[in-house]
């Protein structure tokens, strides 16, 4: 059969599927329960597309598994909590990862200086290794003596006991400024020590070219400036930050969760995973292991419990709104959809959904660094040979996926209960989601998303009305993965390989 | 070799020995390019050519021995780095990206903003083909067109030197004068390291010769003393080859 043929009946046959079970389950539910559950998979979508989106992106590129892009997820969420509830924790450590930050950025400055340095090829060895250990001690001893539990207490006691009436009461002092300055002093030299290891003094295969130095002066000149503002208002800030608007907290626990989860994921690739991508499954192992390490830490930090996170006022006051006009007046927590009470922060969690696939959309085919990406799966090596960085853009896309389940940690947040093991089913099903769409497509994560939303919604919806197991909905995403490989081994949306 | 490098010289790949995996590819690889000018690397079929242009732009880095570009060191640097350093570098099977266009292609080859647009007149000209294909994406194009746009690609960017792998691999012949016409043409601002299966075309471009076999470079010269020697090109190159002068010696007994 003519292959354009077979697409387009294959097009008419889906189609038909779909309408008729549209129409079926319409029927069989009505309308009410129906638009309910389809906004219900809607929501589920748009979170399992911020998991997938990032999976797909980075296994796309690097050929990489990240196993812990659920525990991604759930640090986005815990770090976007800790900041709309009690700052206290966020404005006490910024010191320090400011301090260090300032003092790895020194690296581009000094390095065409130490890589000229004339030394043996024995001291090119042990030197590193020498400054490394150098850094480790001074980081150890930026926290010798600092209760980083009762900082982060003094947040979760807020979580647990006080309303929305008062959080201020639980701000707690802080250890004053005369002992404390001594911390971020400490880590700025720690910071300077990994610059000079890490630019391996001696090695003359280097290239470093001397460049005038204005530019490469303002990153850690403002990181210090930060530093330093960052150490003066610890207290203050948490107040200040607890007095503003909720919503404008909320944007900004957006914003800081998804700057984190960059940071952190551009970290990540470049001290760890780097490394390894001559052996693929020691990352597997690696990030399955990092996963592990990041629960047990945010367990150790704030036990391992299970919060609440209060949603901004947007979607909490008691009530439903008419239309969208209403609810953007009056912050109505549920809104009329067509008959439906629909929680508006779904509506959020949606639209956040979409809107990113745009900006997906929108830089894989219409930026530079799209383009790139675009070539790299095929042949990154050959994209190197062309004079572009292509372990940069390896980096950069890593942080940009990891940033991504932040996001969508994040956005979850107030709707899920935030614990250590949010992250887990949200990784499971992004990588269905990603074997569905097919490895590497974009497009296919968000379609493979909507398409496990809608089974987990639906499934709950017949579970519950036939009164089956709740677990046949999360199996029946499974049993969609299975038909979608038996059909179609690539996915959806996948490359033949 | 010699230890001092003339000043003609753009590039001097100086007793390189290169790993794959655990695999000696590279045993003593010497090249000499003269500026503007081309040069050919010669040998059998896996002699290790290919990774010759691969060590001198740091895909697969040598372990011992000395690149040395427009009196700058390469060996250790990272192939981005080289490459920004002015070499174009045109693999040999068409590699060019399947999933972006032709116009794609050719932008993800700028160095500096607006690369494209300054050249391209000059790359229209030297592949009028390219113009009309511009929006297709690269895996609509056939083989030729393919390596044309590889070709083409190493040209957006101010490049001092050119390595090409293997232009004239499956094309058709009117295609192969096409692509020799062209980079005769780039030859003229652009000094060549090329690698030639093809002798007749081989012969015909360049002025140097490398020969290599079996991981080593066995004999370099002018290759109008290369065609003279017909037992040479015979010994190393394999006895199918005809050298232009044995050409020339048949069409007088047919006549």
């Amino acid at each position: 059969m003519n292959p354009k043929i077979k697409k387009i009946l294959i097009g008419i046959l889906t189609a038909a599927i779909l309408t008729a079970a549209v129409v079926g389950i319409y029927g069989y539910a009505g309308q009410r329960a129906f638009i309910s559950t389809l906004f219900s998979g809607l929501t589920l979508g748009s979170l399992f597309f911020m998991v997938a989106a990032g999976l797909t992106l980075i296994f796309g590129l690097m050929d990489v598994l990240n196993f812990a892009h659920g525990s991604m997820f759930m640090l986005g969420a815990y770090i976007g909590w800790q900041f709309y509830t009690n700052p206290t924790f966020i404005f006490g450590m910024a010191p320090f990862f400011l301090a260090f930050a300032a003092g790895v950025m020194v690296t581009p400055i000094i390095k065409p200086y130490l890589v000229a340095w004339n030394i043996s090829e024995k001291w090119q060895k042990a030197l590193p290794n020498i400054i490394y250990a150098l850094a480790l001690v001074a980081l150890v001893f930026a926290f010798v003596g600092f209760d980083i539990l009762s900082v982060a207490d003094t947040a979760m006691v807020a979580a647990t006991t006080t309303t929305i009436g008062n959080p201020l009461a639980e701000i707690s002092a802080q250890e004053p400024l005369s002992t404390f300055w001594l911390r971020p002093v400490l880590m700025f030299m720690s910071g300077l020590l990994i610059a000079v290891a890490s630019s391996r003094p001696g090695d003359k295969t280097q290239f470093a070219p001397k460049e005038p130095h204005a530019k490469k002066l303002l990153m850690p000149a403002a990181l210090l400036a930060l530093t330093l503002v960052s150490t003066l208002v610890r207290e203050s800030a948490s107040v200040a930050t607890l007095l503003m608007n909720g919503n404008l907290r909320f944007a900004l626990s957006i914003l800081l969760s998804v700057a984190f989860g960059f940071v952190f994921g551009a970290v990540l690739e470049m001290t760890l995973i780097r490394p390894l991508y001559v052996r693929p499954t020691f990352i597997i192992l690696m990030t399955l292991g990092l996963s592990y390490v990041i629960r047990e830490l945010v367990q150790y930090l704030w036990d391992p419990l299970t919060y609440q996170m209060s949603r901004p006022p947007l979607f909490a006051q008691p009530g439903k709104a008419a239309n969208i006009m209403e609810w953007l007046q009056k912050g109505s927590a549920t809104i009329d959809m067509y008959g439906a009470t629909v929680p508006t922060y779904r509506l959020f969690i949606i639209a956040l959904g979409i809107v990113m696939f745009i900006v997906i959309v929108f830089i894989m085919t219409k930026t530079r660094l799209g383009m790139i990406i675009r070539a790299g799966v095929q042949d990154p090596q050959m994209v190197e040979a062309m004079g572009i960085n292509v372990k940069a853009v390896f980096t950069l896309v890593f942080a940009m996926g990891v940033a991504l389940a932040a996001l969508g940690g994040i956005g979850a947040a107030p709707f899920l209960p935030v614990q250590p093991l949010m992250g887990d089913t949200y990784q499971t099903q992004g990588l269905i989601t990603v074997v569905i769409g097919g490895m590497g497509s974009y497009i296919g994560a968000f379609v493979g998303a909507m398409i496990l939303g809608m089974a987990r919604a639906f499934g709950d919806y017949f579970a519950l009305k036939l009164s089956l197991s709740p677990a046949i909905a999360e199996a029946s995403t499974v049993i969609i993965m299975v038909i979608v490989l038996l059909t179609r081994p690539q996915g959806l949306f996948g490359k033949k390989e | 070799m010699n230890a001092q490098i003339p000043a003609n010289d753009l590039l001097v790949v100086d007793q390189i020995q290169t790993y794959i995996g655990q695999f000696h590819i590279l045993e003593d690889v010497s090249v000499r390019v003269p500026r503007g000018s081309i040069t050919v690397m010669l040998g059998r079929n896996g002699a290790g050519k290919t990774t010759t242009l691969k060590s001198i732009i740091g895909l697969t880095p040598p372990r011992e021995g000395k690149v040395i570009f427009d009196g700058m060191e390469l060996q250790g640097k990272q192939a981005f780095n080289i490459a920004n350093l002015g070499i174009g570098y045109v693999p040999e099977n068409r590699a060019i990206f399947r999933a972006l266009s032709v116009q794609e292609n050719l932008k993800l080859a700028e160095r500096k903003k607006g690369d494209f647009e300054r050249k391209s007149d000059f790359i229209f000209e030297l592949f009028p083909d390219l113009k009309r294909l511009y929006k297709l994406p690269g895996n609509h194009l056939s083989g030729g067109q393919q390596q044309m746009l590889a070709v083409a690609r190493a040209l957006v960017p101010e490049n001092k030197l050119l390595l090409i792998d293997e232009p004239s691999e499956g094309l058709a012949p009117i295609l192969i004068q096409q692509m020799m016409e062209a980079i005769r043409k780039l030859s003229e601002t652009t000094t060549i390291l090329l690698v030639e299966q093809n002798f007749i075309m081989a012969s015909q471009l360049a002025e140097r010769y490398t020969i290599i076999d079996d991981g080593k470079t066995v004999q370099e010269g002018l290759m109008k003393d290369l065609v003279e020697d017909t037992d040479l090109i015979h010994h190393y190159l394999g006895a199918s080859i005809k050298t232009p002068k044995e050409l020339e010696l048949e069409h007088e007994s047919e006549n």
